[in-house]
C-alpha cells in the first residue's frame, strides 16, 4: 500500500552552493566549456573550408597584380591579398580542403593499422606482439621529420604520398593505446564464456574485444588529426607538402614569410587558421575524452 | 646490470644499423640525381659519367652497400659531395649548435613545464586551471614555424632587441629556445599535472599531511619523488627528439645546426651526408634514451634494471 506523500519542501544538508562546488560537478562543468569551445573553433574553421567553392570569393589562383598585399578588410579581401594579388582567404579556405583533407584520411589510415595491430597483438601475444611492438619501439629511435622528408623526397609530394606518410609517424600511438585496452579486455570473463561456446579466436576478437575498445580509441584518433594537420602544415612549410591542386596551409606561411616586415598578414592570418583549428579539435578531443572515461579513475594514468 | 647494459646497447646498435641501411637504400632509390646536383646545369653527358665514377655510384646497389659498410667499421662514412669534405667531420661541426639549443630548450621546458603543471594539479578543475589549461593547449596547437615567424617579427624586427637568425652570440639562442619551449613545455605540464593530480590523491600523502608536513614538502618532496620517473621519461625522449635535429626551427632561424643540414643534404642527394646524419642522430637519440632508463634506480629504489616486466 503507497501513500501519497505530500510534496513538502523539505531542508537539505546539500544545498545547491555546496553540490555547485563539488569536485564531479566541477569537474564536468570544465568538461561541458572546453568540448564547447572546441567544438566552435573546429565549426569556424571547418565549415567555410568545406564551403569554399560555394562562398562568393574570388579564385585562389586568380592574380591581380594591381591588387598586390592589400591589407586585411580591404574591400571585397577580408584577409587581404598576397605578394601576386590573390585573395588570401580564398587561398586559405581552398588549401585548407587539401590540408583537411590529407589529416582526415592520414588519421583514418592510422587508425586502422593501429587498431589492427594493436588489437592482434593484445589478444595474441607471443611473437605476433613482439614483432609489432619492436617495430613501434624503433619508430621512436628514428629521426622522424627526415625520415617522412625522405619518403617524400623519394615518392613526390603529391597528397596520396603525404596521406601515406604520416601514418608512418603516427599509427604506434593507436597501436599502443589498443594493445593495452585489449590486454586489459582479454582477461575479462565474457571471454572466457566465448570460448567456452567454441567461438574462433578471431571471432571472439572482431564480434566481441573490438566494438569494446573502438570508443576510447576513436576519441584518440581524433586528437591525432590535430597532430596530423600540424605534421602536413611543417612538411609543407618546408617544400614537401601538397601543392596540386591548391597550396596549402604550410606553404602559404612559407610564401608569406618573405614578406612579414612589410606585409605582415600573409604569413600570420593562414597560422592562426591553423591554431584555430587545432586547438578546436584538441580542446573536443580532450573534452570528449575525459567525459567518456569513468570519474573515479580519471585523475589517474590513462 | 652488466648484462643489461650490454643488451642494451647491442640493441641500440642493431637499431643504428638498420636504419642506417633503410635510409642507405631509400636515398638509392629516390629520383634524383647526386651528379646533376654537383656538375650543376651545364654538364655533359661525359661530365656526369666522370663525377658518378668519382663518387662510386656507377657501381651496382649491392657493391655500393658492400663499401660503405667497410668503411663504416673503419669509422669512414664517405666524403660529403656538396662540402667536399668527410661526411662525419661536417655533422659533428654542426652537432654542438643542435645540443646547445636542445639542452637549453629541455631546461628551458623544466624549468616552466614542473612547476606549471604543479600550480594546475593543485587546483584541479577550477576556472583558473580551465584558463591554464586553455594556454597550453594554445601552445600545443601552434605550428612550430609559424610561432618561429611571429616570434621573430615581434622581437627582432618590430622590437629589435634580439637578433633574427644565426648563432653570433647568446642572444641569438633566445628565440629559437623559446619557440621549441613553447609546444613541450605544453606537453610536459599536461604530464606533470596528470601526474601530480593522482600522487595528491594517494594515502601516503595524506599521512604525510596529517603528520603536519608543509605544502611544499608535500608536493616537492614526497609527491614528485612518484611522478619524476614518468616526468623524467617524457622529457628525455622529447630531448632525444631534438637531438634529431630541430628541423623546422633551425630553418626558420637559419640555426646552423644538424636540422638544417639535413633539409640541404637531401636537396643536394648529398647521399654520405644523409648517412651520416642519420647515423650520429639517431646513435645520440638511442644513447639518451639509455641514460634517462639507467637513471631510473637513482628516482626509484624498487627499479631494478633488466628486471622490469616487459609489458
Amino acid at each position: 500500500m503507497s501513500a501519497v506523500l505530500p510534496s513538502v519542501e523539505r531542508p537539505s544538508a546539500v544545498t545547491p552552493a555546496l553540490r555547485a562546488a563539488a569536485p564531479a560537478v566541477r569537474r564536468a562543468r570544465t568538461l561541458r566549456i572546453k568540448t564547447w569551445i572546441g567544438l566552435v573553433c573546429t565549426a569556424v574553421v571547418v565549415l567555410p573550408v568545406v564551403m569554399a567553392s560555394l562562398l562568393p570569393l574570388p579564385g585562389p589562383d586568380t592574380q591581380d597584380l594591381s591588387a598586390r598585399r592589400l591589407p586585411p578588410l580591404t574591400d571585397g579581401h577580408l584577409f587581404g591579398t598576397d605578394q601576386l594579388g590573390r585573395d588570401l582567404l580564398s587561398r586559405v579556405l581552398h588549401g585548407g580542403q587539401v590540408s583537411l583533407l590529407v589529416g582526415l584520411l592520414a588519421v583514418l589510415t592510422s587508425g586502422l593499422i593501429g587498431l589492427a595491430l594493436g588489437a592482434l597483438a593484445g589478444y595474441l601475444g607471443g611473437w605476433v606482439d613482439g614483432v609489432a611492438s619492436r617495430l613501434a619501439e624503433a619508430q621512436m629511435a628514428l629521426p622522424l621529420l627526415m625520415m617522412l622528408l625522405l619518403v617524400v623526397a623519394l615518392f613526390g609530394s603529391s597528397v596520396p604520398v603525404i596521406t601515406a606518410v604520416i601514418p608512418l609517424a603516427q599509427w604506434p600511438e593507436v597501436f599502443r593505446l589498443t594493445r593495452s585496452l585489449v590486454l586489459v579486455e582479454r582477461g575479462k570473463p565474457y571471454i572466457d564464456a566465448a570460448r567456452v561456446l567454441g567461438l574462433h579466436r578471431i571471432t571472439i576478437l572482431y564480434r566481441h574485444v573490438l566494438p569494446n575498445v573502438v570508443r576510447p580509441v576513436s576519441l584518440v584518433v581524433l586528437l591525432l588529426l590535430a597532430q596530423a594537420v600540424l605534421l602536413e602544415s611543417a612538411l609543407s612549410y618546408l617544400g614537401a607538402g601538397p601543392e596540386r591542386p591548391f597550396a596549402t596551409w604550410g606553404r602559404i606561411v612559407s610564401d608569406g614569410q618573405d614578406y612579414v616586415t612589410t606585409s605582415w598578414w600573409i604569413a600570420t592570418l593562414p597560422g592562426l587558421v591553423i591554431v584555430l583549428l587545432v586547438v578546436g579539435v584538441n580542446l573536443l578531443g580532450d573534452g570528449l575524452r575525459d567525459r567518456s572515461r569513468r570519474p573515479r579513475t580519471s585523475g589517474g594514468k590513462a | 646490470m652488466l648484462r643489461y647494459l650490454g643488451l642494451r646497447i647491442g640493441q641500440g646498435l642493431l637499431t643504428v644499423f638498420l636504419t642506417v641501411s633503410t635510409v642507405f637504400l631509400l636515398v638509392r632509390l629516390a629520383p634524383g640525381d647526386p651528379a646533376a646536383a654537383y656538375a650543376g646545369p651545364t654538364a655533359t653527358t661525359e661530365d656526369l659519367e666522370r663525377v658518378r665514377a668519382q663518387f662510386g655510384l656507377d657501381q651496382p646497389l649491392l657493391a655500393q652497400y658492400g663499401v660503405f659498410l667497410r668503411n663504416l667499421v673503419q669509422g669512414d662514412l664517405g666524403t660529403s659531395y656538396s662540402f667536399q669534405a668527410p661526411a662525419l667531420d661536417v655533422v659533428l661541426g654542426r652537432l654542438p649548435y643542435t645540443t646547445t639549443l636542445a639542452t637549453s630548450a629541455i631546461l628551458l621546458t623544466t624549468v616552466v613545464a614542473v612547476p606549471l603543471g604543479v600550480w594546475m594539479a593543485r587546483r584541479a578543475d577550477t576556472m583558473r586551471e580551465l584558463a591554464g589549461n586553455m594556454v597550453t593547449i594554445a601552445g600545443q596547437s601552434m605550428p612550430d614555424f609559424w610561432s618561429g615567424i611571429m616570434l621573430l617579427t615581434l622581437f627582432a624586427v618590430a622590437v629589435p632587441i634580439l637578433p633574427a637568425s644565426g648563432f653570433a652570440t647568446w642572444g641569438g639562442l633566445v628565440l629559437p629556445t623559446v619557440t621549441i619551449a613553447i609546444l613541450q613545455v605544453a606537453l610536459i605540464s599536461r604530464l606533470v599535472r596528470r601526474e601530480m593530480v593522482a600522487a595528491l590523491g594517494t594515502p601516503y600523502l595524506s599521512v604525510a599531511r596529517s603528520r603536519g608536513f608543509g605544502e611544499g614538502t608535500l608536493i616537492w618532496r614526497y609527491a614528485m619523488a612518484n611522478s619524476a620517473i614518468p616526468v623524467l621519461t617524457a622529457l628525455g625522449t622529447r630531448f632525444a627528439a631534438m637531438l634529431n635535429g630541430v628541423v623546422v626551427v633551425e630553418v626558420v632561424f637559419s640555426w646552423p645546426g644538424v636540422g638544417s643540414l639535413v633539409v640541404r643534404a637531401l636537396e643536394t642527394r648529398d647521399y654520405p651526408l644523409i648517412q651520416a646524419t642519420v647515423l650520429v642522430t639517431a646513435a645520440l637519440a638511442i644513447g639518451v634514451q639509455l641514460l634517462v632508463d639507467l637513471a631510473y634506480p637513482l628516482l626509484d629504489p624498487r627499479v631494478r634494471l633488466g628486471k622490469v616486466a616487459s609489458s
